[in-house]
């Protein structure tokens, strides 16, 4: 599979009469954009706004996030089984608005709480406040049922980035990144040598707001598959989990999945990438035992070497990633675990719910329980109420100026597991 | 194991009023670890996990935990489960309350994960 990702790079956004890009500048039909989403009857409203880097603007509850992008060759814009039709994702040329996000906001239940600050103290926790914000506000009808509400702003915000995206198509991107890789039998006599390396990434698959996507299927009901890097890439996975901040995976994340970038940048040099496991994160302990065999079994099955996996959330899918890594150990698998720590506001408690003596190796994305005191905004885009969810987390943690302290968990993207965030590891 | 070998060891009101083979515990989210543990340290095994898979969930002031019905011999990995989760939800909750504010909604999203918990172990039953 071979796909190209022709990058336009976005300085800024602006409302305007057409959706185009000129200069590094996207400028949004705003009607038409509304008009586009209200296709669907259970949407309302739609307001839209925009949020650029070092504005005093603050965005929450956020929902999702996603990277606006066009396909020009190959099968498989949008994304299949979700919002297009069926297609084999991985292959072609993709043009990406480099530097723009969509960013969809919307109470589903009153306790989402994940913020992202354009400006000051919150800005440097979370990744999209670097990016061009597009804010896509949704209200559905009266009467929705909360399953369909919740569907219905998934959607919104993956069409949302697929109309915003076609701005790109005929631009000449300012940048192109290939990713290119063949079939195991392919890659293994061209580097016999490397050590085959898979990853596996796990996904909250739970029920209602704590949900994962492969091409539209709901991966509560999949065992773990074997994906090629590159559909992640191209848009497999999409994200339907909103309650936890600042570890869940957003559709952006996926689209630039970190882990799946890096292993790309080592393959053929000191690896042989095998490609990407997604595994399920269940909610009974029969279900995990399932998961976790399967997925050692399956790499053990195409002779991995090595294996980096990687946790969504936090609490019981702990216990996953612990067995996962116990199994492959007794395999004789190299294993590294990526997860982010819960370990109290002094760092010093037991950072998981979970341990075992095979997690020898584990990469750290930060404390989740750190607090960050938060200034006030000049402008919420949003749920105004919803700040109130953010900071009523103990006594005294609303300033007399109106500022907040919060823990990292209520910060969209502050300890991404993936890696897909602002800390830096420290190597013991 | 028989599709109906489980009860649901809850304080979420919503669950009470739906569900049968409920043991309702007048109580908080901690007395659920609580009930559940003991059930668990006189023979009964834990179906779901009893934690949740979020931060957030943590902050819920309920929390419905699947059990089997009848105990068996004690199975250690699940003591192991339950004391760690106890462990684990005592320190995430060191500084912050419940959040109550949003009571209701909580107790509607426990009840759909509950939901959830149940499908996937009837889809996973002999």
């Amino acid at each position: 599979m071979k796909l190209e990702l022709g990058r336009i790079h976005i300085k800024d956004i602006q409302l305007g009469n057409e959706t185009a890009v000129k200069d590094g500048i996207l400028t949004i039909n705003q009607d038409e954009l509304i008009s586009r989403l209200k296709e669907d009857e259970r949407v309302k409203d739609i307001k839209i706004d925009l949020a650029r880097p070092g504005e005093k603007v603050r965005i929450i509850p956020v929902k999702d996030v996603i990277e606006p992008r066009v396909k020009i060759e190959g099968d498989g814009n949008g994304f299949p089984g979700v919002t297009t039709k069926m297609a084999q994702l991985g292959s072609g040329k993709v043009n990406v608005l480099y530097g723009a996000a969509v960013v969809t906001v919307g109470d589903i239940v009153g306790f989402q709480e994940g913020v992202i600050d354009m400006w000051g103290e919150g800005a440097k926790w979370t990744p999209f406040s670097k990016t061009n914000n597009i804010v896509v506000d949704i209200k559905p009808v009266e009467g929705l049922a909360p399953h369909a509400h919740e569907e219905t702003v998934r959607l919104a915000g993956l069409k949302a980035a697929e109309y915003i995206g076609e701005a790109g198509r005929n631009v000449e991107p300012d940048e192109v990144l290939v990713y290119e890789m063949g079939t195991h039998a392919e890659e293994s006599k061209k580097y016999p040598d490397l050590p085959k390396v898979l990853y596996v990434e796990m996904l909250i698959s739970q029920g209602l707001l704590h949900d994962g996507y492969i091409y539209g299927v709901n991966s509560q009901l999949i065992l773990p598959t074997l994906l090629h890097p590159n559909e992640e890439l191209d848009g497999a996975v999409i994200s339907g989990n909103c309650v936890a901040a600042c570890d869940k995976i957003t559709t952006y994340q996926h689209q630039n999945n970190s882990v799946i970038l890096d292993l790309y940048a080592q393959h053929g040099k000191t690896i042989n990438f095998l490609g990407v496991i997604l595994t399920p994160e269940l909610t009974t302990l029969e279900g995990k035992f399932r998961t976790c065999d399967y997925t050692a079994k399956l790499c053990k099955t195409l002779g991995a070497d090595g294996v980096i996996v990687s946790e969504e959330g936090y609490g019981n899918p702990d216990s996953d990633l612990l067995m996962i890594c116990k199994r492959l150990e007794k395999e004789g698998i190299k294993t590294v675990l990526i997860t982010d720590e819960c370990s109290g506001w002094d760092g010093m408690s037991q950072p998981l719910a979970d341990t075992t003596p095979e997690a020898v190796a584990v990469v750290s994305t930060g404390n989740v329980s750190h607090v960050v005191t938060l200034e006030p905004a000049d402008k919420v885009i949003g749920d105004i109420n919803a700040i109130a969810t953010l900071a009523c987390g103990w006594e005294g943690c609303v300033g007399e100026d109106g500022s907040l302290q919060c823990e990292l968990n209520a910060v969209i993207g502050a300890t991404s597991e993936i890696g897909y965030h602002n800390c830096t590891v420290k190597l013991y | 194991m028989d599709k109906k070998c489980y009860q649901i060891v809850t304080n979420n009101p919503v669950v009470k009023e739906n569900y049968d083979r409920v043991i309702f515990v007048d109580g908080s989210f901690q007395d659920v670890l609580l009930k559940a543990r003991d059930l668990v340290h006189s023979g009964h095994q834990l179906i779901n996990h009893p934690l949740g898979a979020s931060i957030r969930m943590f902050f819920s002031p309920y929390r419905s935990i699947l059990v089997s019905d009848k105990p068996d011999n004690l199975d250690i990995n699940h003591v192991e489960i339950i004391e760690n989760s106890i462990v684990s939800y005592n320190k995430q909750m060191e500084h912050r309350k419940p959040d109550e504010a949003n009571r209701k909604d909580y107790a509607f999203i426990d009840g759909e994960l509950l939901k959830s918990s149940l499908e996937e172990y009837k889809r996973l039953s002999i």
